[in-house]
């Protein structure tokens, strides 16, 4: 059953991945990638991270999606644009050398050394909210607030950023 | 056959250099923004896969700071480019130059 | 070793006066004038109000235990090297800390009407009050490293005092000087104290402050085998502080500052530092001849050597500032006899009456409208009145006249010399004592007696200081009568208290020095006849300088032509100590950093090579790279990706 689950979801978010980048419309990208993150959640439900997965949904698929098409609506005109020139042939093979001569390593590591298994025994409730949130707010405390702080500058920054300049407080 | 750790940091690898690819060729900015979430999530899988490895849900914890960093991220890169767009009317990156001196 | 109660009241004296610094030196010109000037004596009040609480609880514990202590914090711990930032106060800290504060806080008081009408006020209290930290720091620290923080900080003040009013340039280059060569004193004092460090700690258990005083204490055997290079190191440190030969010259200049910082920093405190830090180490001296032996013939040849260019100096700031240097020459003999009690009741005496001395100066320069030349002076004895009297009393009680302050401190030191069989400097001490005599007196007949020699203009403005200004005079010429009627000797019925009250502290050095108090039981009379000796010989000087000057200006004339000039332009030009210096080591260090450290290595190596070079270098490389920065977005991630994946590459190949 993990087997099947694995290749479904694998297979999903892949998918998705690619048609991400491949669709033109900015709109139909946000949409195959709300499919591919959904993908990613079922990926980690298999990780025993039931909820980071459910998270993955609700934040990621959700709130921070909808930010992302929020944008492309109101931009609504040039989401198209640019991409109706293809990128140049002779280029090709630039772009895409680096990242097949990754996956030629991983290929032949594996070859090499084969697969590695999960063998340490995961502990009741692993990836609990009740584990994740007594390590949140217990070990990774000083991380939990410096990070609540970075969040903090990002709102602050989008606001300034977003006004209209002859509305800032400072000039 | 059965599913092992190397399977799920190969797709993790796979996402990433998908996301990666897609950030050079795409033009249009948005486009780019998502790009970079999808190599966030092919590192946070790779977070996951660690936790499982060693039993330890630190990994769970720094994916969470990673979600805070997308949000954060995203807010900031959408709120440059609406502004971008406000001055220049194009989102599209071949024609912003003005980093060129 | 024993052990020290504890006492937080310590940390007070010392932070108040710098709470005030910091608030009047912050706020600076928000704050109105009195306030700045009343919080500067306030905290310094403070201070002082919390030295006598700290020393009344002394006087009730038992003589072993008059050590407090305030540790605040843990400064230094490296291995087994520890430095707390703390302070102690035993019996020598205690007379330290009552004089500093005290006399400080009179001048504090002096100074608001000696500074009413500058505009630097506040600055100039800021800075003050800054030194009462500093000096506090000095004398309360419970390591030699306190002490050497307090050291540095009181050099700082002075400097900046010294160059207070900073648009003179002479101002200014006599504050250079200062600190330039208590540079070189201070390079001694640190040798000394690495050294200390060296010795001591291969041998301490982990936790133990290598320089606290008590460890050094307890550990001196220790510190015996380099005891001599140690003793003479420091010295070198105290030299420079206490402006002995060959680092004095820098203490006349100083008379550049204030005149309150005269009094203050120049005369009653900072410069008896170097004594004090001798005594301190007491322990470490006693174990040392040689290096006794070189303090005690630096301090008598500076005593004497100092008087004699005192003799022939016209500036009133000038002849007061060689006296200084003269009487830390007394200091510096008494700690090389092994008196070290003697010489801190001198230091005590002597900050009375010469903060007296100098206070006065300044009210006679206030109504002589900055005027310092006493050849244009005279006659000043009916129009300032106060200043007067205090100053004649100042003038007595240095001149060693009984019962005043400087008898006793300064007879005692001379009989510790001769009890300690030490007679040739006994000999030049005693000299020096009636060229003190005679030249306080010439200070005093060309200032206060025979008419007035200034201008119409200037004679008109002169009249007597505000009442700040003479009530601390008042008190100073009290306490210069009778600050040394705590130390009345034995063989005068007196019950000797201040030698008793510093016997703990010094109770090595009295254990191996001199066989001075052994003689003293037996031979009162040889006492009696030195004691009368050198009144007679002062009031003799006093006479001297009072006929030749006020008298008969004619014999004086009369006797410098005879000197035929020469002898006489000697010391007025200070033997040509400054000039010697120049062509010895300032005009060859100017020649040396012009041509090969400026030239040779600043201009040629560093600037030719090092600096032009990188930046060409730079400029080559950016042309290249120049190409890469073309404004594509998408091409600058390319090449990250590129980057990113030679850098896996060698990763997985190398490992």
């Amino acid at each position: 059953m993990e087997t099947f689950l694995f290749w479904f979801c694998g297979a999903a978010m892949v998918l998705g991945g690619l048609m991400t980048v491949v669709q033109r419309s900015a709109v139909v990208s946000a949409v195959w990638l709300i499919f591919a993150f959904v993908a990613a959640a079922g990926i980690f439900a298999l990780l025993h991270a039931p909820f980071v997965a459910i998270l993955q949904v609700l934040v990621y698929a959700g709130a921070i999606m909808v930010l992302f098409l929020f944008v492309i609506m109101m931009l609504q005109g040039p989401v198209l644009e640019g991409e109706r020139r293809r990128m140049k042939p002779a280029l090709w093979p630039a772009v895409a050398i680096p990242p097949l001569a990754v996956l030629v390593l991983v290929g032949t590591r594996i070859a090499d050394h084969g697969t590695a298994a999960f063998t340490t025994p995961l502990p009741a409730g692993f990836g609990s909210p009740t584990h994740v949130a007594e390590l949140l707010l217990g070990r990774y405390l000083l991380a939990f607030e410096l990070i609540s702080i970075a969040l903090l500058v990002a709102i602050i920054g989008a606001l300034a950023i977003g006004k209209e300049e002859r509305k800032l407080p400072w000039k | 056959m059965e599913v092992t750790m190397t399977h799920y940091l190969v797709l993790a690898a796979l996402l990433f250099l998908t996301g990666m690819t897609g950030f050079i060729v795409r033009r249009n900015a948005i486009v780019m923004l998502m790009c970079v979430e999808l190599m966030l999530a092919a590192t946070n899988i790779v977070f996951a896969v660690f936790a499982r490895a060693h039993a330890d849900g630190g990994g769970h914890v720094f994916i969470l700071m990673n979600f805070a960093i997308a949000a954060a991220e995203a807010a900031i890169g959408l709120a440059i480019l609406v502004e971008i767009y406000r001055r220049r009317r194009t989102v599209n990156v071949d024609d912003l130059k003005a980093l060129m001196e | 070793m024993e052990t020290h109660a504890n006492e937080t009241l310590l940390r007070w004296i010392v932070l108040a006066p710098l709470l005030g610094a910091a608030v009047i030196g912050l706020l600076n010109r928000r704050l109105p004038r009195r306030v700045a000037g009343l919080l500067a004596c306030a905290t310094v009040g403070l201070s002082f109000a919390l030295s006598v609480v700290v020393f009344l609880r002394m006087l009730g514990l038992d003589p072993e235990h008059r050590r407090l202590t305030d540790i605040l914090a843990s400064w230094v711990a490296y291995g087994n090297l520890r430095i707390d930032i703390g302070f102690a106060m035993d019996q020598l800290s205690a007379v330290m800390a009552l004089v500093v504060t005290g006399v400080g806080f009179l001048i504090h008081v002096y100074s608001l009407g000696y500074m009413a009408h500058d505009d630097g006020f506040r600055r100039f209290f800021a800075y003050l009050n800054l030194f009462i930290f500093s000096m506090m720091t000095l004398v309360l620290g419970e390591n030699l490293v306190m002490l050497f923080v307090g050291w540095e900080g009181v050099g700082l003040c002075s400097y900046l005092l010294i160059s207070f009013w900073f648009d003179g340039e002479a101002n200014a280059v006599a504050g250079k000087k200062a600190f330039v060569v208590n540079r070189i004193g201070d390079f001694g004092f640190l040798l000394g104290m690495f050294l200390i460090g060296v010795t001591l700690l291969p041998h301490l258990a982990p936790g133990e402050g290598a320089f606290s005083f008590a460890v050094m204490q307890h550990h001196a055997p220790l510190l015996a085998p380099v005891a001599t290079a140690i003793g003479l190191l420091l010295f070198l440190g105290a030299t420079g502080k206490s402006a002995q030969i060959p680092l004095y010259i820098w203490l006349p200049d100083a008379m550049a500052g204030p005149t309150p910082v005269s009094a203050l920093i120049h005369a009653a405190t900072m410069v008896t530092a170097g004594v004090y830090m001798i005594a301190r180490m007491n322990f470490l001296y006693v174990l040392t001849p040689t290096a006794m032996a070189v303090v005690a013939a630096v301090g008598a040849a500076t005593a004497i050597f100092a008087g004699t260019i005192a003799l022939a100096q016209n500036d009133i700031k000038k002849v007061l500032a060689y006296s200084t240097v003269s009487q830390l020459g007394y200091m510096m003999l008494a700690c090389g006899v092994g008196a070290f009690a003697m010489g801190i009741f001198h230091v005590m005496t002597h900050a009375f009456f010469k903060a007296l001395l100098f206070l006065a100066s300044g009210s006679v320069i206030h109504a002589m409208s900055h005027e310092q030349d006493m050849r244009v002076m005279g006659g000043l004895r009916r129009k300032l009145p106060v200043t007067w009297w205090t100053f004649l009393v100042g003038t007595l009680a240095i001149a060693g006249v009984f019962p005043l302050a400087g008898f006793f401190s300064k007879d005692e030191i001379l009989w510790k010399t001769w009890s300690s069989g030490n007679t040739v400097l006994w000999v030049i001490g005693f000299l020096a004592a009636g060229l003190t005599a005679f030249y306080m007196m010439r200070l005093v007949s060309l200032t206060f007696f025979g008419t007035n020699r200034a201008s119409e203009e200037v004679r008109h403005h002169i009249h007597e200081s505000p009442a700040t200004m003479t009530v601390p005079l008042v008190i100073l010429a009290v306490l210069s009568i009778v600050g040394g009627w705590v130390g009345i000797p034995a063989f005068m019925g007196g019950g000797a208290h201040f030698e008793h009250w510093l016997e703990p502290v010094f109770a090595g050095g009295h254990a191996a020095g001199t066989h001075g108090a052994a003689h003293a039981v037996h031979d009162t009379t040889m006492e009696w006849i030195l004691a009368g000796a050198s009144v007679a010989w002062g009031v003799l000087g006093l006479l001297l300088g009072w006929i030749v000057y006020t008298r008969r200006l004619a014999v004086a004339e009369a006797g410098r032509r005879f000197a035929g000039g020469l002898p006489y332009r000697i010391l007025e030009n200070k033997y040509y100590v400054d000039e010697a210096y120049d062509g010895a080591f300032i005009r060859p260090g100017y020649r040396l950093s012009r041509t090969v450290l400026w030239k040779g290595i600043d201009a040629g190596l560093i600037d030719g090579l090092l600096v032009n070079g990188s930046a060409l270098a730079v400029a080559v490389v950016a042309s290249v790279l120049r190409l890469f920065q073309n404004g594509m977005v998408r091409f600058y991630a390319w090449s990250i990706t590129v980057g990113l994946t030679v850098f896996v590459l060698y990763l997985s190949f190398s490992g």
